[in-house]
């Protein structure tokens, strides 16, 4: 596994209360249960909290499935 | 009554976005709160208190207060507030709050916080307006429908507006079927300031609530069954409740108040066309009344706990607000909104489509009482000086 993708899925775990089972390439808000309104809060909050980065409104609209948080932890880890 | 003004520092800064919500949320805090303000730069508190207090007790107060302004600012994202319209600078002619002289004229009486009887002026206002909502509603075939004030604690509890909106429900109970109990009642039951003077256990569980708003009732009976023909458009006027506690202090705040809804449920395509049509619809009926105001981005005034998803409700555009100008005070109030509920009811409730998902659920509402206030805010209470379109139709 890739550093990121532990990173991702260590997020979306923590974040969501999901088993690392659960979290496929594919996952997208509204998939399973804890990806709700609330549940996309917390992973935001999380993301916020681990990269330091402030996050708008509009990354928080983006920031909908796995790849996308994939992406968006590659360029903050790249310092982008 | 003796009140007492306290201030005090906080750990911490609320930013200028947050001042607001800080501040109606403090009014929660304890009974012993009559209101409270943040500071401008957002560094301090203060509270006004209703009682004489020990300092142990003020510094229980204290310590509440800032855990409320910490878990806000904490679960807080800054929002990117978008305008989709802006009629903020229309000319209107007064710059009076209007509360005074409709209290003067008997045109409303108080009879408690929150909780107001409205003379026949309002009343031609407010049917006024909701002939308009009405026309609104026709324009998109929507069926008519009448809901109870009433509403089963556990449809909101399926809903969970207990974990989100908590402190705004208001319950409904009854004595408990005990002939001795209800005989004692009838002999001794008083009320004070405070209310009835009688113990709790004389009450019932509680079964059911005040409804906060319209549209809940329409889901639930549409609950665990296909749409017919997947999309459905539904119009009703209702009374709502929602306890603002120390903030129900004038007609743009009350307990019980007035909210025609149409609502429209079917696929994603189906409810954000028709919310977005409503819209513009009613950018040309504001215009007609003469309405100052703007429709912004919004979010529900969620319980602190929940707070988190004020954001995921502006990111995603859920809610815009109908913000009209009340002039006396350079400020706004909401009069409606235009809300996208994804298939959160859809979801819960089972209402499903053809193809087998959720149906999505989008719906309009209006506070009759607050677009009676706002207007009269802008235009004063003497018709006189209203627009003539508006005078002839309320003559």
């Amino acid at each position: 596994m890739d550093e990121i993708k532990e990173q991702v899925v260590t997020l979306l775990t923590e974040a969501l209360q999901i088993g690392p089972e659960e979290v496929t390439e594919g996952l997208t808000f509204g998939d399973v249960p804890q990806w709700d309104s609330l549940g996309h809060m917390m992973v935001m909050a999380a993301l916020e909290e681990k990269y330091g980065a402030e996050i708008s409104t509009e990354t928080i609209a983006e920031l909908v499935n796995y790849k996308a948080i994939y992406s968006y932890i590659e360029k903050q880890s790249n310092g982008l | 009554m003796a009140y007492k003004k306290h201030t005090f520092p906080l750990p911490l800064i609320v930013p200028e976005y947050l001042i607001g919500e800080v501040k109606a949320k403090l009014a929660y805090v304890d009974e012993n709160i009559v209101s409270g303000q943040v500071s401008e730069k957002g560094d301090a508190i203060t509270l006004i208190l209703r009682d004489e207090l020990t300092s142990s007790q003020i510094g229980a107060l204290e310590s509440k207060a800032t855990k409320v302004a910490e878990q806000i600012v904490k679960s807080a994202f800054k929002p990117r507030i978008q305008i989709l319209e802006d009629h903020l600078d229309r000319e209107v002619p007064c710059k009076v709050d209007p509360m005074e002289q409709l209290i003067n004229t008997g045109e409303i009486s108080k009879e408690a916080q929150g909780i107001y009887a409205i003379g026949p002026l309002l009343t031609r206002l407010i049917d006024y307006f909701d002939s308009q909502f009405t026309d609104l509603a026709d324009s998109f075939g929507a069926a008519p429908y009448r809901f109870p004030t009433l509403i089963p604690a556990s449809y909101l509890e399926k809903i969970n507006y207990f974990r989100t909106f908590p402190h705004s429900l208001t319950f409904a109970t009854h004595l408990r079927e005990d002939l001795d109990l209800i005989q004692d009642f009838s002999e001794h039951a008083s009320c004070d300031e405070h209310g009835i003077d009688v113990s709790m256990n004389s009450f019932s569980k509680i079964q059911a609530m005040l409804t906060p708003a319209v549209c809940y009732h329409l889901y639930f009976a549409l609950a665990d069954k296909p749409v017919p023909n997947d999309q459905l458009v539904a119009t009703a006027v209702g009374n709502c409740c929602r306890y603002e506690s120390s903030n129900l202090v004038s007609l743009d705040r009350m307990w019980n108040f007035t909210m025609r809804e149409i609502i429209f449920v079917g696929s994603k395509e189906f409810v954000l066309e028709n919310r977005e049509t409503a819209r513009k619809r009613m950018e040309d009926k504001f215009a007609q009344i003469g309405l100052a105001y703007r429709v912004e981005t919004a979010n529900d005034p969620f319980f602190i706990g929940e707070f988190k998803q004020a954001a995921f409700q502006t990111a995603f555009q859920l809610k815009f607000e109908i913000l009209a100008s009340l002039p006396f005070q350079n400020s706004t109030v909401a009069v409606g909104s235009y809300n996208y509920h994804q298939d959160f009811f859809g979801r819960n409730l089972k209402i499903t489509l053809s193809n087998g998902k959720p149906a999505q659920t989008a719906c309009v509402g209006f506070g009759l009482e607050r677009m009676a206030y706002a207007f009269l805010a802008q235009y004063g209470v003497d018709v006189r000086t209203w627009p003539a379109n508006m005078r002839e139709a309320i003559s």
